[in-house]
């Protein structure tokens, strides 16, 4: 990977040399937490976050967005256009970069492209920024604490500096004309090794860091633990709403009041969903919270993992504080440990 | 989609407006939400609750680029109401055509209902994995079908006749709720009178008119002389039915990946993207919604 | 199922509608004209027979579509839902008053004594026969619902659409939370304010949270909504649990599965 490193103080020129070609959104305080959001100044943004509330995924799969327009009288297909805003997510973590580039592989490779998804990621620049762990976060039980591809730049903070990974030209020639940037001493590269090493060990060492996830996800689907955890379930979805990977969605017709025309939307949705997993006629193949809880952790720790080889979950840690009766991959791990313990039964 | 859009452009357009250099495959799955308009051709009652519907895509490319498998399904829309995944239920042996066998069950279902030949409707598709009939081809079929379950099916049965030499001894056991539920009785009844298939009718409900078998379709199945070296067995039907019927097959000695079993499960989008039809870590839509019994075994959740 | 088979049935009638109202303060038959800018859009595809609050007149005896506004009070108003259940082939139940029994339903708990605080002794003979008040699917099988006090006019105008053209889309079960999070917005629980967004259903989008208040339970309990671990919630978070059973009443009073788990 090609690299430089800049000045932090050099930070605000770089933003706003981004913000004379494209909408920059980032991550700014709101309440007692942050979100991203548009940015009108540099000074707004907070790099010093430890998480966001909800995810960036939202500007590559809006919460509602239209798939067409049609004519609901000859039933048919109107024209319908949209140009996406081209966009810079400034600030983005590694658990963060690497749940686009799983979303990236649920919706565009494979057989069918999903030409929305796909629309937006290429009109989306990102800017990726190192980050201190905090209490929540387990990334690095699932390799999302690097991000190896899926930026177009990312920021290691070493101190005064940026070491800077580039891995686009268009951004590249942005930084280049905006910053002075120069080749790292041997001293920038100890900082960056230090920073490294300092990140590794501020993970919350009370979150347990368990082999064959898995397998275990499969050896025990059984267990009478997911009835303990499913009860807990308020089926409100905060979970996937705020998880920088859960992309299922529902797809709706609305129609004009005229009741003539309308759009075909389609809008998040979630397999903590009671109604979810039913079929015509009223049957659910999910019908509880054991089976829904179990099947949305089966997807993170499992599913993917068999599929293409990584976990969905990348250990963000949203879902933690998302959930008010302390429903996530955490308790998984916690009950996988119990039942690793010397004495389990 | 086209690609000589500027980056990020999302552009769908009515088919007027499709270009002239886009090819039939293009048009289906550059945005494979987008439905093309195929008029009704034809529609007669099966049951008093299921027709069968024929249809007929207008544009010359798609139809010619729409060619699906037996045991693949497609996503019906109707603008307003919305889209039901429905089994295709003629075989790609009929060209230019696909028939649906439409069960009044949800709304878009009830609405196509009250349609008639002529009335355009939407299609996209085809989508999953249908029956492996290469696989099948120089060996017995055991085809077990249920209610509604006969639809996918059908599309198989119809194109194992048009190439019947392809295949070995071909039984089909089908039960129904009563007399009156049972679809395309006539066209199996005369290739079973031509001793094209072995056919076994089954009801649970029988009628004064009825003096066929009484029961589930396992009672027939287990008469049955199978050859299980070189046997494939077929099931669809409610998911009740799965388990029962499996082990009678198993229990003829059918190997796992020699059953072949149609699940039903939410197919909203068709391509693997919105996770309704999530079955374990598999997707009925993509994966789906045909599996063979080994790979069912292997997916949690699957019966 | 709706009632669009009538206009795409052979005969292909313009559907009748009634809007009718029962115990309630009207405002939700008031939000129906707040949907100004299309009202004249959506008269045209309907033919409106009767509608409470703007007629004098009485309503005929046949038609298409009943919407019926208002908790079932008395024992007259439960004859009128049982003859328009009859006459209509949809029944669309609108508000808090006529899904969830409403504000109305905090008098169902010792109603005869309650009786007696406002009137001295018996209430007057023009209040009718005084019974439990009950949402109108508590007494006959409701089609669809237009959810919270009051309803939204354009959620109004989606709901009759759907009645009119079909729509395969389902009712929304799950709780609110969702919404929330969607929206960014700062959740209540992190400031150990009670908020029944925790197992109220949602469909409004969160916006009494996103006007900066907390839900108070309008749509009424989701039938998926898990109260038990909301309590739960709530004494993690610091809120107290007997207030958020209380807060509760307002909109769920008379709803039977709070009933069962609140006699645990």
């Amino acid at each position: 990977m090609l690299y430089r490193v800049m000045d932090k103080r050099e930070l605000p020129a770089l933003v706003r040399a981004f913000m004379e070609s494209y909408e920059v959104v980032a991550p700014v305080k709101r309440g007692s937490g942050y979100v991203f959001d548009v940015i009108g100044s540099p000074d707004e943004i907070e790099l010093d976050y430890t998480q966001t509330d909800a995810s960036p995924k939202k500007y590559l799969m809006p919460s509602t967005e239209t798939l067409m327009r049609f004519d609901a009288q000859m039933n048919l297909v109107d024209d319908f256009t949209e140009q996406v805003t081209p966009r810079v997510v400034f600030g983005v973590h590694t658990c963060d970069i690497n749940a686009m580039n799983r979303l990236d592989i649920a919706l565009i490779e494979g057989k069918y492209v999903d030409p929305y998804y796909q629309a937006r990621r290429d009109a989306t620049m990102i800017i990726g920024i190192s980050c201190v762990p905090g209490d929540n976060c387990f990334c690095h039980l699932w390799g999302a604490d690097e991000a190896q591809f899926g930026y177009d730049l990312f920021l290691h903070d070493i101190g005064d500096k940026y070491l800077v990974s580039m891995s686009n030209v268009e951004a590249t020639n942005i930084l280049e004309a905006a910053c002075e940037i120069s080749e790292a001493t041997d001293e920038d590269r100890i900082a960056f090794r230090q920073a490294t090493r300092a990140r590794q060990a501020a993970f919350n060492k009370d979150i347990p860091d368990v082999q064959d996830v898995a397998m275990l996800m499969d050896v025990f689907h059984s267990d009478p633990f997911w009835e303990e955890l499913g009860s807990r379930c308020l089926s409100c979805s905060a979970c996937a709403s705020v998880c920088p990977t859960c992309f299922c969605f529902d797809i709706r017709d609305v129609l004009a009041p005229d009741g003539k025309t309308g759009e075909r939307v389609r809008t998040w949705d979630a397999c903590t969903s009671p109604g979810f997993a039913a079929v015509t006629g009223g049957y659910n193949f999910r019908p509880t919270g054991r089976e829904r809880v179990r099947h949305r952790m089966y997807h993170k720790l499992n599913g993917f993992f068999v599929n293409h080889d990584r976990m969905l979950c990348v250990g963000c840690g949203r879902c933690v504080k998302a959930c008010k009766t302390g429903i996530n991959p955490i308790e998984v791990l916690r009950f996988f440990k119990r039942k690793g313990a010397d004495h389990a039964k | 989609m086209q690609s000589n859009m500027p980056r990020g452009t999302i552009e769908v357009d009515a088919l007027r407006e499709a270009p002239q250099t886009m090819s039939g495959s293009e048009m289906l799955l550059g945005n494979a939400y987008r439905p093309w308009p195929a008029r009704i051709t034809s529609m007669r009652d099966l049951t008093a609750n299921e027709k069968l519907v024929e249809m007929r895509f207008i544009d010359e490319r798609v139809r010619e680029a729409f060619v699906h498998e037996p045991g693949q399904f497609l996503e019906l829309s109707l603008f307003g109401v919305g889209e039901a995944p429905i089994s295709i239920t003629s075989s790609p042996t009929k060209q230019g055509f696909v028939e649906l066998c439409i069960r009044r069950a949800g709304t878009v279902t009830s609405a196509l209902h009250s349609m008639h030949a002529g009335d355009i409707v939407g299609i996209r598709g085809p989508f999953g994995r249908g029956f492996p009939v290469d696989k099948f081809r120089g060996n017995d079929v055991l085809i077990v079908a249920g209610g509604l379950g006969i639809a996918p099916v059908r599309s198989l049965i119809n194109y194992i006749h048009d190439n019947r030499s392809d295949f070995g001894k071909v039984t089909i056991v089908y039960g129904s709720r009563t007399p009156s539920d049972i679809m395309f009785r006539d066209q199996f009844e005369m290739w079973r009178h031509r001793k094209d298939f072995e056919l076994y009718l089954t009801v649970d409900h029988p009628d004064d008119t009825w003096d066929g078998e009484v029961g589930v379709v396992t009672e027939p199945m287990k008469r049955l002389d199978i050859n299980p070296a070189n046997t494939y067995g077929v099931v669809c039907g409610p998911p009740v039915m799965y388990k029962f019927v499996v082990q009678v097959m198993r229990e003829k000695n059918i190997d796992y990946d020699h059953i072949y079993l149609d699940f039903e499960r939410h197919m909203k989008c068709g391509m693997g993207k919105c996770g309704h039809c999530q079955i374990g870590h598999q997707y009925c839509c993509i994966d789906g919604p045909v599996f063979n019994y080994w790979e069912a075994k292997n997916i949690q959740g699957s019966m | 199922m709706g009632a669009f088979s009538l206009i795409t049935d052979a005969e292909r009638r313009v559907p009748r509608v009634v809007v009718v109202g029962l115990a309630s303060c009207f405002g939700c038959q008031i939000q129906i004209t707040n949907a100004e800018p299309y009202l004249m859009q959506i008269l045209g595809q309907i033919d409106l027979q009767y509608w409470q609050l703007v007629t004098s007149e009485d309503m005929p005896d046949e038609f298409d579509v009943a919407i019926i506004e208002g908790a079932v009070t008395t024992r007259e108003a439960e004859q009128t839902v049982r003859a328009v259940r009859e006459r209509a082939a949809h029944v669309m139940a609108i508000g808090a008053c006529a899904t969830t029994a409403g504000v109305t339903g905090m008098a169902a708990p010792g109603l005869g004594g309650r009786v007696g605080e406002v009137y001295e002794g018996a209430a007057p003979e023009s209040s009718g026969e005084l019974i439990e008040p009950r949402p109108v699917s508590a007494v006959i099988e409701v089609d669809s619902e237009v959810l919270c006090c009051p309803i939204d006019p354009m959620d109004f105008v989606a709901a009759l659409q759907r009645v009119l053209f079909g729509s395969n889309r389902l009712p929304d079960t799950r709780t609110l939370c969702s919404d929330c999070k969607r929206n960014e917005t700062e959740c209540f629980y992190n400031d150990a304010t009670l908020c029944l967004g925790l197992v109220t259903r949602a469909g409004c989008g969160a916006r009494c949270v996103n006007l900066g208040r907390p839900c108070n339970g309008c749509a009424g309990l989701s039938p998926d909504a898990n109260v038990e671990a909301a309590r739960m919630a709530c004494a993690t978070y610091g809120v107290d649990v007997a207030a958020f059973d209380k807060a509760l009443e307002m909109f769920n009073q008379v709803n039977p599965a709070l009933a069962e788990s609140g006699d645990e």
